[in-house]
């Protein structure tokens, strides 16, 4: 009995690893780090974890997931809430579209599909934004924040892939 | 039975409809969050209160660690600079005594002149001071999280670091308050330039630097002008530094706040008495009445 239990424990907690890995890296992107220009420009973290688990691990990234890391995006941020939500679920679909351009590529290729998904999603964002304020946000902090993030993502894609790395062998 | 089998199949009809429609419905969700936040400020608000108080112990953990790596990072990159930053100080050093001793004088001529003119002093001040956990600054919004401990703190009451105005408090939780910077869309501070006493509104609109602006078109303002609260409407009082123009063009006056909002540790919370913001029973009370 348990043994049982432990195994759900275990397999819930596997199934569970991408969205909290996420969760992680998303509380980490609002430290306040006195560290180069990071601290006026935050990268959008969101995007890269939701990014990368869609690509690699479809299966234990549901579309919940998605709506949840945007929900607590949007929880800790003062934007307008539901406007995170918004672009994990514009990501989502465009990465679910792309999804045949994207499976099993190498890391290049996934970096440039996320310049291009990325952009897409931050500027509908931006749009929608704009919409909720009755006035453009500024573009130029907008495409600044979309090149941090565009530089993020092989650092954190890497540590993410050490999440993914622990997952497989525990799947093993 | 057979009512109950078509029930199932009614119930697992939906529940395909749904997974087959669930994107659209969560994009509809989405839009239905934004429309609420919208529409009802104190729902929203009352809910990201308790979400800032379950999220921030988080932040607030991996805080340390990360913060010890930025300090040794910076401490061997200030090593680099330490002659020159004690050859500055001792210059602005000798500058601040000649400062002090003129700031005396005027204190007393001040009091003198207050007494004469049966001047009424404002309120009296207190203060909490909170330490800065979490930072955001972005195209779609400025702010930042502090903790507050068990201390009281209000909404509207105003953070300041040791230079000039950052922002006003706009949530409280039980331990942790969000702070609205001056450079967030949603910041408009009454204002006015010290030498000329031109009154304006200071718009924040999410970049660096916020805008000067509802001034009149002949009011002179140019580059170096310094900036302080007007303490029209009761929010602010008068007075408190916030920065300094930093280019003034026909259409657009941009001010630079004295404090580097990227780099605040520690801010104080001050409750200066005022009651200009409306509190959230006031809130509710006018949002019952608009729907009577």
């Amino acid at each position: 009995m348990s043994d049982e239990l432990d195994e759900n424990i275990n397999s819930l907690f596997q199934r569970l690893l991408p969205l909290l890995s996420s969760v992680f890296f998303i509380l980490l992107s609002y430290l306040p780090f006195d560290f180069m220009f990071l601290n006026s420009i935050h990268p959008a973290i969101a995007l890269v974890c939701g990014y990368f688990w869609l690509v690699h691990r479809p299966d234990l990234f549901s579309l919940g997931s998605v709506f949840l890391l945007g929900l607590i995006d949007d929880l800790i941020s003062s934007a307008p809430m539901g406007s995170s939500i918004f672009a994990m679920l514009v990501l989502y679909a465009l990465t679910n579209a792309a999804s045949r351009f994207l499976t099993a590529k190498p890391f290049v290729a996934l970096w440039y599909g996320f310049m291009v998904l990325a952009l897409v999603t931050m500027l509908s964002r931006w749009l929608v934004v704009s919409v909720y304020y009755s006035c453009f946000l500024p573009l130029g902090i907008l495409l600044f924040s979309y090149l941090v993030t565009v530089f993020c993502y092989p650092l954190v894609s890497l540590l993410l892939a050490f999440v993914q790395n622990k997952l497989i062998q525990d799947e093993d | 039975m057979k009512r109950r089998r078509s029930l199932f199949l009614h119930l697992s009809h939906i529940r395909l409809l749904a997974k087959k429609f669930a994107l659209v419905i969560l994009f509809l969700s989405a839009f239905a969050l934004m429309l609420v936040n919208k529409t009802d400020t104190i729902l929203i608000e009352k809910t990201s209160n308790v979400a800032t108080d379950m999220l921030s112990p988080l932040i607030d953990v991996l805080a340390l660690p990360a913060k010890m790596v930025v300090r040794s990072y910076d401490y061997f990159r200030d090593l680099r600079q330490i002659h020159a930053d004690n050859l500055r100080l001792k210059e602005e050093n000798r500058q601040l005594n000649l400062l002090y001793d003129r700031y005396k004088s005027l204190e007393i001529e001040n009091r003198l002149l207050s007494d004469l003119l049966n001047y009424v002093t404002p309120p009296d001040s207190d203060f909490v001071t909170a330490r800065v956990i979490a930072e955001e600054g972005d195209a779609f919004s400025h702010s930042m999280i502090a903790y507050i401990g068990d201390k009281h703190v209000e909404k509207g009451q105003v953070a300041m670091s040791e230079r000039g105005v950052v922002g006003r408090v706009d949530r409280v939780g039980a331990a942790y308050a969000r702070i609205l910077l001056i450079t967030d869309i949603n910041s408009k501070i009454p204002v006015m330039v010290e030498s000329s006493r031109v009154r304006g509104i200071l718009s924040g609109d999410n970049t660096t630097l916020p805008k000067l602006v509802f001034t009149p078109l002949d009011a002179g303002i140019s580059v170096g002008d310094r900036i302080v609260t007007s303490g029209v409407a009761g929010v602010f009082p008068a007075g408190l530094p916030i920065g300094k123009v930093v280019s003034a063009e026909k259409n657009e006056i941009a001010v630079k706040p004295f404090s580097s909002l990227e780099k605040l540790e520690y801010i104080k919370l001050i409750n200066y008495g005022l009651e200009g913001l409306l509190s959230e029973d006031d809130l509710q009370l006018k949002h019952e009445g608009g729907h009577e």
